[in-house]
């Protein structure tokens, strides 16, 4: 049986500049991989090449036995003014990725500012239908009560914490077989972090796999299983759950001292 | 802080020059009157095109009421000579003037506007021109534009005569003048915040730019010419009609503009006399030409939107690496004995990696390794001072880097960073049969030298850097690192100037004598892109390892620099060598430079010595 | 001062022109906000769309009828429509200067096809026959029988594509590729095809509206140049925020257009819309009708 989510020697970013290199990473069913790293190093990239927004430079991404990306590897671009846009083929379908059931939830997304919640949520089961998946919009408006309330407001006069619920919602609605969360719990309020941190405790017993990206440790620690540190553009450290340090020594073997 | 030398510094002057002398001895060698009229409407195309080049690539203002500016010199040249008797040169002044008033009028609806609301809104403002120039007929005869003209003369000569050639005189002095303005204004302040405000407009006002001021000056900058340019037509063609308003004309304007390349002031000039003939090619195919015209338009916008100017800049990329690449080769077969003489005797030997061909001196021997690595735009033979004086105390390897000395060009992408070249280092040492070894990285060598430390797959019995600050965030360490003001900045360009080469290789070694003569002999043989390149891999490089394992006081580690040392800010070594941890010596050669085992050997070779022999 | 006859007559004449208008814009406005680019080639798809309903329908084409030729002129123009997407503004979908490089396509992409017409059909002005004949009149409000026809298949087709944008699931998933790209991407939907199938939309309503300029006008290859432009001061007059709003700017320029031709005269009148649209750009950029929504 192989691994839910196996990544080998991914490497990627926005041309021509080179983010990442040679990420490997395996998740297992049921498991849930933290991300944590300082800011500008790469982890949202990473995240948008796993769910098919940018194609990958070189690598794989196999999910439940099936290679999401197309062979193949980019190569030395000879010309930097083609448009090879035009002349290249794209590796990766964010479309497909969706519908196999690899959920990214983006960073400090707005959705769509003039749709309803109601018109949104009716269009977020797309890739489950798609993929075959049951969704269940029931018990993802019972994780999200207040999302009921504003059934009928646009997205855009949602607070930033509503519009992360509504964001999380669409993804759980979309019947994820991986969850990825990147930071949800990013510029809220402390009241409203706990709140949706408990959603992702909720999400979390309810059996789906996640690859949660944050930087808050201490919330790290109590969900994942194993934490990769992500900085440079690789994985330099995976830490399991009970060798998680707190956050300053983290970020001091990070970078250590710099020259004052 | 940019590297921006005066024009007659840049490799651009004898190029500029040629180009202005092959176009003024032209008239004798082209007689015939509809070539040289060809010729003066791209040289006026020319001046439209790169005018508008000015608000719209290097401003970022997509004023689309361009074509309005030249009809309104157009007309102004047309009304003030016809109605008002006024000189026709006069009126060309005229026509740059109410040009720049038009300009000012369109900068402020386009104020609070940006990007389609500023096309909308300047298309608007030109049909509202046209409207106002049509219905007026009494002054401007509506559709059929006012005819007849004065043209220009001086005394009594008509420029019309002896096949234009008056014209053809005005028209490229006309270029010469709106370039060397244009030329001007976008390396001034003015030029500097237009672009800051295109590329990150916040952040441009936040550090004190005005908005408002820097687009009314953009545009009107961008009117002065484009009004004078139209002036000058209505004197050439003696007629002045409402089609300059149309799209046709705002159409030739910016496929000109766009098949030169936007933000480039040269492409557009360039693509004008390309455009003016090729279009002229086809003008007897009716309809059709336009339908060509079209598709070869949208052709290079699709497959190469860069367009001419970038493709310039391309083959001048490879003519460079095939030039640099060639020399490599010929040194490679011809200079081999010298080179082995110059290191003391040390045999010259070649692997192969996939970084390409690498060329390595070992001087051989049972004694413990010492890794030389040179840097940026250097070679191995830099060390041959030491090859002198230490080789009985150590073997003695040194190699060219990837795309230096008389190692091969390589992949510019995947090689020409400090990690790849870390791996280059690996390699030559595995072919060398060497599994520990001291290690000195000089300048980009030290980061080589630190990356190789840091990858853990060599030991390292001692590890010295000359002229490299160890950083642990890039970018921001480096502004902290070294001394912006030096010549240093030239190690990130690709293309030299003989004065550039010279400057770099005088700070980076010795100003030119016997004995570094073949230092300035051999910098022009770096590939260009070697030094380019490096930018895009900075983000990979995973700096504070680097920084880690020096604090971790792995192995035995000095920063040898030389105290006049131009690049480097001392004071940051300093603060660094004194905070009370940190485990490591800092040496100063006194009077040393950039270079400090080249310019003072002696110091420099007892400071090793003593370093690596105390390990 | 007019008399009540002649004010039904004008605000008569300036409701169809509306009519007509929103019919124009809409399309405009559809690209705009979904693909963020400006679509010079707009005129150039209302001529095509009309010479191709003329070719089919007209008795000395190939004389099927004028209904035939509508149909054909709106499939035929969603077929173009997506072609001109994926040779024009697809290749620059990932690049930051898109705005710039789809105006040069798109103003290339409308030479090429008004040559075409005039390489196929030659520069001699046509034009569409009527359906129908005979005028309609209630009280004092007089239409020809062919504007009515005109403001009825324009009210069915605006109110089908308003209930396909608001309640289909296809249409509302064009609404959020419109709104915000990368969370449609994420969200599974099929973004290449939502963009071909919104722009090819875009052209057969152009294509409609070409049908029924062609039947109340002269048509001549250059016939896209005032279309293109009126559509432009529709759209920037109500702004884009929701989709009604240029169908709402389009009665206000049919009406103004229609007083200002009677108080002012023909040739003034672009220039009072010209004055109306700048100010209205300077003043409220985002329209009259509309939040500011996409600053490209």
């Amino acid at each position: 049986m192989t691994a839910l989510l196996d990544v080998i020697g991914l490497s990627g970013g926005y041309e021509p500049v080179q983010i990442f290199k040679d990420v490997t990473l395996s998740v297992e069913r049921g498991a849930c991989v933290g991300f944590f790293g300082p800011n500008g190093h790469g982890k949202t990239t990473l995240m948008k090449t796993l769910s098919g927004i940018i194609d990958p430079w070189a690598g794989r991404i196999v999910f439940e036995g099936e290679d999401l990306a197309a062979e193949g590897e980019r190569k030395t671009r000879r010309s930097r003014n083609l448009n090879y846009d035009v002349l290249v083929r794209r590796r990766m379908d964010p479309k497909r990725v969706a519908r196999a059931g690899l959920i990214h939830v983006a960073q400090g997304s707005t959705l769509f500012p003039d749709m309803t919640v109601a018109e949104i949520l009716s269009i977020a089961p797309a890739p489950a239908l798609a993929g075959g998946r049951e969704s269940d919009e029931g018990s993802v408006l019972q994780l999200f009560p207040r999302l009921k309330e504003r059934m009928h407001s646009k997205s855009r006069f949602l607070s930033g914490g509503e519009r992360q619920m509504l964001s999380m919602a669409c993804g759980l609605l979309a019947a994820p077989k991986l969850l990825i969360l990147d930071e949800p719990t990013l510029g809220l309020s402390p009241k409203l972090r706990l709140e949706l941190a408990g959603a992702v405790h909720t999400i979390r017993e309810s059996g789906v796999p996640i690859i949660l990206v944050d930087q808050d440790v201490e919330f790290l620690r109590d969900l994942v299983g194993t934490l990769n540190v992500f900085d440079h553009g690789s994985i330099s450290r995976r830490l399991s759950q009970s060798d998680i340090p707190d956050h300053e020594t983290l970020m001091a073997e990070l970078f250590g001292r710099r020259v004052q | 802080m940019r590297y921006d030398p005066p024009f007659h510094r840049t490799n651009g002057l004898w190029p500029t020059l040629i180009l202005i002398a092959l176009a003024a001895v032209a008239p004798f060698v082209i007689s015939d009157s509809y070539t040289r009229h060809l010729l003066i409407l791209a040289f006026m195309y020319a001046i439209v095109a790169s005018s508008w080049d000015f608000s719209l690539g290097f401003g970022g203002l997509f004023n689309f009421a361009h074509g309005a500016l030249f009809a309104v010199g157009l007309y102004t040249y047309a009304l003030t000579t016809k109605f008002l008797a006024v000189s026709p040169w006069l009126a060309l002044v005229l026509a740059g003037a109410a040009a720049i008033i038009l300009a000012v009028a369109i900068a402020l609806p386009v104020l609070r506007l940006d990007g389609i609301y500023v096309i909308l809104v300047t298309i608007a403002v030109s049909q509202l021109l046209y409207q106002i120039t049509v219905s007026q007929s009494d002054f401007t005869g509506g559709t059929s534009g006012v005819v007849s003209l004065p043209g220009l003369k001086i005394g009594k000569y008509p420029f019309i005569r002896d096949g234009k050639i008056g014209y053809y005189y005005t028209a490229l002095a006309l270029l010469v003048i709106s370039t060397a303005f244009l030329y001007a204004i976008t390396r001034s302040r003015l030029g500097r915040a237009a672009v800051a405000l295109r590329d990150n407009k916040f952040f441009a006002i936040a550090r004190g730019v005005s908005e408002a001021r820097t687009r009314v000056l953009t545009l009107a900058a961008s009117a002065l010419f484009t009004g004078i340019a139209g002036g000058f037509y209505g004197s050439y063609v003696r007629v002045a009609s409402p089609d300059v308003y149309g799209t046709g004309f705002l159409t030739t304007i910016l496929s000109i503009l766009l098949v030169g390349g936007a933000a480039t002031l040269w492409g557009p000039i360039a693509a004008a006399f390309l455009i003016t003939f090729l279009s002229e090619l086809l003008v007897d195919l009716g309809p059709w030409r336009e339908i060509i015209m079209g598709l070869i338009i949208i052709l290079v916008v699709v497959f190469y939107p860069g367009g001419l100017w970038a493709f310039i800049q391309e083959l001048r990329e490879k003519v460079d690496g095939v030039r640099t690449g060639v020399t490599a080769t010929y040194r490679r077969k011809r200079g081999k004995t010298a080179r082995e003489a110059m290191m003391s005797g040390a045999k010259e030997s070649y692997i192969r990696t996939l970084h390409g061909l690498t060329a390595i001196s070992d001087s051989g021997g049972n004694l413990p390794a010492l890794l030389l690595i040179h840097g940026n735009s250097a070679c191995k033979e830099a060390f041959y001072k030491q090859y002198a004086a230490l080789k009985d105390r150590f073997r003695l390897i040194a190699f060219d880097l990837p795309g230096h000395g008389v190692s091969s060009n390589a992949d510019p992408e995947t090689t020409y960073n400090a990690v790849a070249y870390a791996e280059v280092a690996e390699s030559v040492l595995a072919d060398r049969g060497v599994s520990q070894a001291y290690v000195f990285g000089w300048s980009l060598g030290g980061y080589v030298a630190l990356e190789l430390a840091a990858r853990e797959n060599v030991k390292i019995l001692g590890l010295a850097i000359a002229g490299t600050s160890p950083l642990t965030v890039v970018p921001d360490d480096f502004a902290d690192g070294y001394d912006a003001s030096s010549h240093l900045i030239l190690s990130g360009k690709q293309f030299f100037t003989a004065q550039e080469s010279y400057d770099y290789a005088s700070s980076a070694t010795a100003p030119k004598s016997a004995e570094s003569a073949f230092m300035h002999r051999n910098l022009p043989r770096t590939d260009g892109r070697a030094r380019a390149y490096m930018m895009t891999k900075l983000a990979i490089v995973n700096w504070p390892r680097q920084m880690r394992r020096l604090w971790e006081n792995a192995f035995p580690f000095a920063i040898v620099n030389g105290d006049n040392d131009p690049f480097l800010n001392h004071d940051y070594i300093r603060r660094l060598s004194s905070a009370e941890d940190w485990p490591h010596v800092l040496i100063e050669i006194e009077d040393g430079k950039h270079a400090p085992f080249f310019n003072k050997p002696d110091e420099f070779n007892k400071a090793i010595v003593s370093l690596f022999a105390g390990a | 001062m007019m008399d009540a006859s002649t004010f039904v007559s004008v605000l008569t004449g300036g409701l169809v022109l509306g009519v007509l208008y929103s019919l124009m814009a809409f399309g405009l406005a559809l690209v705009w906000t979904t693909l963020g680019i400006f679509n010079f080639a707009h005129g150039a798809f209302i001529v095509m769309g009309a010479y191709i309903a003329w070719q089919v329908g007209n008795p000395d084409g190939f004389g099927l009828g004028f209904w035939a030729g509508a149909i054909v002129a709106v499939l035929g123009m969603f077929v173009l429509g997506v072609v001109f997407q994926f040779l024009l503004i697809k290749p620059f979908e990932r690049k930051p200067n898109i705005v710039l490089l789809t105006v040069i396509t798109t103003l290339a992409g409308a030479t090429i096809l008004v040559n075409v017409i005039n390489v196929i059909w030659g520069p001699r002005s046509k034009q569409i026959s009527l359906p129908v004949s005979g005028d309609i009149a209630f009280g004092l409000f007089r239409i020809s029988a062919n504007e009515a026809v005109m403001v009825v298949v324009v009210a069915a087709a605006l109110a089908g594509l308003g209930w396909f944008l608001l309640r289909s699931p296809l249409g509302r998933s064009m609404r959020a590729v419109a709104q915000n790209r990368e969370a449609a991407q994420l969200m599974g939907l099929n973004v290449p095809l939502l963009y071909a199938a919104t722009f090819g939309l875009a052209a057969s309503l152009a294509g409609l509206a070409g049908v029924f300029i062609g039947s109340i006008r002269f048509m001549t290859p250059n016939l896209g140049d005032d279309p293109l432009q009126k559509a432009l001061v529709v759209v920037i007059l109500g702004g884009v925020a929701r989709f009604t709003s240029p169908i709402y700017a389009a009665f206000l320029v049919g009406l103004i257009e229609a007083f200002a031709t009677y108080y002012v005269g023909l040739y003034w009148t672009p220039a009072v819309l010209f004055i109306l649209m700048i100010a209205v750009l300077v003043a409220k950029p985002e329209g009259l009708f509309g939040r500011r929504q996409r600053s490209v």
